[in-house]
């Protein structure tokens, strides 16, 4: 987490993509640029905090708003920021519909965009967290052995010892050393605490 | 079948020829009297047939070596074949390029010297003998007589000269004159002032003043004029009448003199050429020494100065006088009236029908052509999007570029490279920025239907670099053939561009629903010896064959928001063009609209000249 951020720059129109990657650098973001949306797809991802200014309108190849479904579809998160030299409504409705986090016209001003990038970046350092998060949680719930994981699902429907001993056809003790263990290996201090990440799990099975 | 039948082309006799050598251009005046003179009596001579050939040296505007040697090389090549009998040079420049050019020109062929002055033939050191002609000598007293006589109030003669060579032999020459013309009225020399000086003394003249001059090739401050150009200052300015003694003064506003007349020149040449032709020996001709002046006069300065119009000779020439009909021929004027006024009643009811035509005519010129404009103006509105972008881009950039470098130069650190490129940028940017606006505004100006020489392959590409950011806003391809070679065209550069763009439009209305493949626009220009097609294909929905007669008629359109008058305006300013328009449909699906212009036929000179 500790890494500094990268700013992708996808601009057909080598003169701004230029003059942008200047300004940013002034600003001291690490930038790098992109002249189509093939080449920023062609090229490998660092796993590194960032995110994408992504011209709307460009000919031949994806446009912005499919670069950035085709983005979503692969999971890559990056958050967009939108820049248009046409502004016109319909397109900049759409592409804050689909998660921009923001929509600028050209030519926009230093403060402006600089801005919306950091807005962009935050908004980028709390999904990586949150990915960590989500990956450490997945992580630990792996770590179940299946009698343990018999145990939680238990557990989180609400079933009292004596009746989860009772289907697991263990004894009431074991159920209490188990529990403790699940209890353990997910880092939780209560029940309540193992409902709540029941249903972090269940949130990250179904988008998964 | 028909049979050639030989002429007996050696039975007939040769023809005699003469080439008349002119150091000035074909229209000058003084060379248009001289020929008609010249032709006329060379025709009433009673000698068989005699050619006439001219040229003209062009003086001065073409006064150098090179020129003269390009053309002694055309004459030499021109006259091979066929050599004239005798050459006539009229000027003195004519006789100066002949008498160098002689040996390689007509050696041996006899000249006739035309409008020569005698102080140019005394200057030479002696002519050939068989160069023979009447020279021609300015009359500077008989002028300045003829002044005095026609303001008989004047008291104070003015004369003025000039600060050249020449210059100083006329006022030589003046000077020797003047003491004549004491008696009559005081006589003041304005020699060799500087033009302020002597302009500021003649806008002051008293009333009882008249001035004469030979004009000037160089005043007081060594400043140059031809003699016309510096007598035409002083007519501008004075308040006295002046006079000089050539002819080429009439109509700057010089009131005349006594000066030698073209047509005389032109007689007198005439006869020495038919005396050769009779086989007189050139040393045998008798000639009068010199030629006589004839009095020349500018009307509208005998009326300005208010002269005694009966004191006018009969003999003078005037000038800038339209004699009347009464004047010219009384009695077949007062014959002809009534049979005109006749007439004229049945013409004035046509040139009224004709005229309402006309009025009618120019009302729907002027309809069409606001029309026109209209249809630009919405044009540029539907493009508005796309031509946002097109500034939009550069000024993003500008803007960029500028934040950059003053961020870099808080930051303080050496960066004068960086900060070079960056203002190299900002500028480009700039430009391209100045660029769509200055297209943009050439199609928004309401301007005159112009009709001038310009390249329709740059038209295009100016057209198609508007278009691209509209095609790339819409999605659509749109491929552009131009040619490498310029294809130029008379007519309206503007308009012809508004034909093209709408043609493009249409296309990519057609392909807009159509499949990310078949979203192509293909725009083509091609040309051959005669005329420039531009093609615009699409391989949209295409156009219904029911439809396809009536697509150029006005108010039809396909298109749910269509107007309707896109392609009638189009086929309007096509036709304009001695153009044509016309729909290909594209068997299987989409079409084709090509426009024909005829191309201009134009001299290189002419196509290094245009924009």
């Amino acid at each position: 987490m500790s890494e500094a951020p990268l700013v992708h720059v996808v601009d057909d129109d080598d003169s701004l993509r230029t003059a942008l990657l200047r300004l940013l650098g002034a600003a001291g973001y690490e930038a790098r640029g992109y002249a189509s949306a093939g080449d920023f797809l062609l090229q490998p991802l660092p796993d590194r905090p960032g995110c994408l200014l992504l011209d709307l309108n460009m000919p031949g190849g994806p446009s912005g708003l499919e670069l950035q479904a085709a983005l979503r579809r692969q999971g890559v998160a990056l958050p967009v920021v939108f820049l248009t030299g046409y502004g016109d409504v319909a397109s900049s409705v759409r592409a804050l519909q689909t998660g921009a986090v923001d929509f600028l016209s050209k030519p926009v001003e230093g403060e402006t965009l600089l801005k919306a990038l950091q807005r962009a970046l935050s908004r980028d350092a709390r999904a990586r967290q949150a990915r960590a998060q989500a990956a450490e949680l997945t992580a630990r719930f792996a770590s179940l052995s299946s009698r343990e994981r018999q145990v939680f699902d238990r557990v989180v429907m609400g079933s009292l010892n004596k009746l989860i001993a009772f289907e697991l056809a263990i004894s009431e003790r074991t159920v209490k050393a188990l529990r403790a263990q699940v209890m353990h290996k997910l880092g939780a201090h209560s029940v309540a605490d193992l409902g709540r990440l029941a249903e972090r799990l269940r949130q990250l099975a179904k988008d998964g | 079948m028909l049979t050639m039948v030989g002429l007996p082309v050696a039975a007939v006799a040769k023809a005699r020829s003469v080439l008349v050598l002119y150091a000035f251009g074909r229209l000058l005046p003084a060379n248009i009297e001289f020929d008609r003179a010249f032709r006329e009596a060379i025709s009433t001579t009673g000698l068989p047939p005699v050619s006439v050939f001219d040229e003209f040296l062009d003086q001065p505007r073409f006064a150098n070596e090179t020129n003269a040697r390009v053309l002694a090389r055309y004459l030499r090549d021109k006259y091979a074949s066929q050599p004239p009998d005798i050459v006539v040079v009229a000027a003195s420049e004519a006789l100066l390029f002949l008498l160098q050019h002689r040996t390689e020109l007509f050696p041996r062929v006899p000249v006739v010297h035309a409008a020569v002055s005698r102080s140019v033939l005394d200057s030479l050191a002696s002519l050939p003998a068989d160069v023979v002609g009447v020279p021609i000598e300015y009359d500077f007293s008989g002028t300045i007589e003829q002044a005095l006589r026609w303001h008989p109030q004047a008291r104070r003669l003015l004369i003025v000269t000039g600060s050249s060579t020449s210059d100083r032999r006329f006022e030589a020459r003046l000077r020797a004159e003047a003491p004549r013309f004491r008696s009559r009225a005081a006589v003041e020399f304005l020699a060799g002032l500087p033009t302020d000086v002597l302009l500021q003394r003649l806008a002051e003249l008293p009333r009882d003043s008249v001035v004469f001059t030979t004009g000037y090739f160089e005043d007081g401050d060594g400043r140059e004029f031809t003699p016309r150009s510096s007598a035409e200052a002083m007519a501008r300015v004075a308040s006295a009448p002046i006079y000089g003694p050539f002819d080429t003064f009439i109509g700057t506003g010089v009131v005349g003199g006594r000066v030698p007349s073209f047509a005389d020149m032109g007689r007198q040449s005439a006869e020495i050429v038919s005396a050769l032709l009779a086989g007189v020996e050139p040393g045998a001709l008798r000639l009068p020494p010199v030629m006589p002046n004839a009095l020349a006069v500018d009307w509208r300065q005998v009326r300005r100065w208010r002269i005694d119009e009966n004191m006018i000779p009969v003999a003078a020439r005037v000038h800038f006088r339209d004699p009347t009909l009464l004047e010219e021929h009384g009695g077949i004027v007062l014959a002809a009236t009534s049979v005109l006024l006749l007439q004229a009643l049945l013409i004035g009811w046509l040139v009224f029908e004709r005229r309402r035509r006309r009025l009618a005519e120019q009302a729907t010129q002027k309809q069409r052509f606001e029309l026109a404009h209209a249809s630009r103006l919405a044009v540029v509105g539907e493009l508005s999007a796309s031509i946002a972008h097109q500034i939009n881009q550069p000024l993003g950039a500008i803007l960029a570029n500028a934040e950059a470098a003053e961020l870099m130069l808080e930051s303080g650190g050496d960066c004068r490279d960086e900060l070079q490129r960056i203002l190299s940028d900002i500028r480009q940017d700039d430009l391209r920025a100045g660029e769509v606006i200055r297209h943009l505004r050439s199609l928004l100006e309401k301007h005159e239907c112009e009709r001038h020489l310009f390249a329709l392959d740059a038209a295009a590409r100016d057209v198609a670099s508007l278009l691209q950011a509209e095609a790339r806003r819409r999605r659509i391809g749109l491929e552009v053939r131009l040619p490498n070679t310029p294809a130029w065209v008379l007519g309206d550069r503007v308009q012809i561009q508004q034909v093209m763009i709408n043609l493009i439009l249409n296309a990519m209305d057609a392909v807009a629903e159509a499949t990310a493949s078949r979203r192509a626009v293909v725009f083509t220009l091609d040309s051959d010896a005669g005329s420039a097609t531009v093609t615009v294909r699409d391989h949209g929905h295409g156009i219904p064959p029911q439809d396809q007669p009536r697509i150029f008629d006005s108010f039809f359109s396909t298109k749910e928001k269509g107007m309707g008058l896109g392609l009638a305006i189009a086929r309007s300013i096509v036709e304009t063009h001695a153009g044509r328009i016309w729909l290909d449909p594209i068997v299987g699906e989409g079409a084709a609209f090509c426009v024909e212009l005829p191309l201009a036929v134009v001299a290189e000179e002419a196509r290094a000249g245009s924009p």
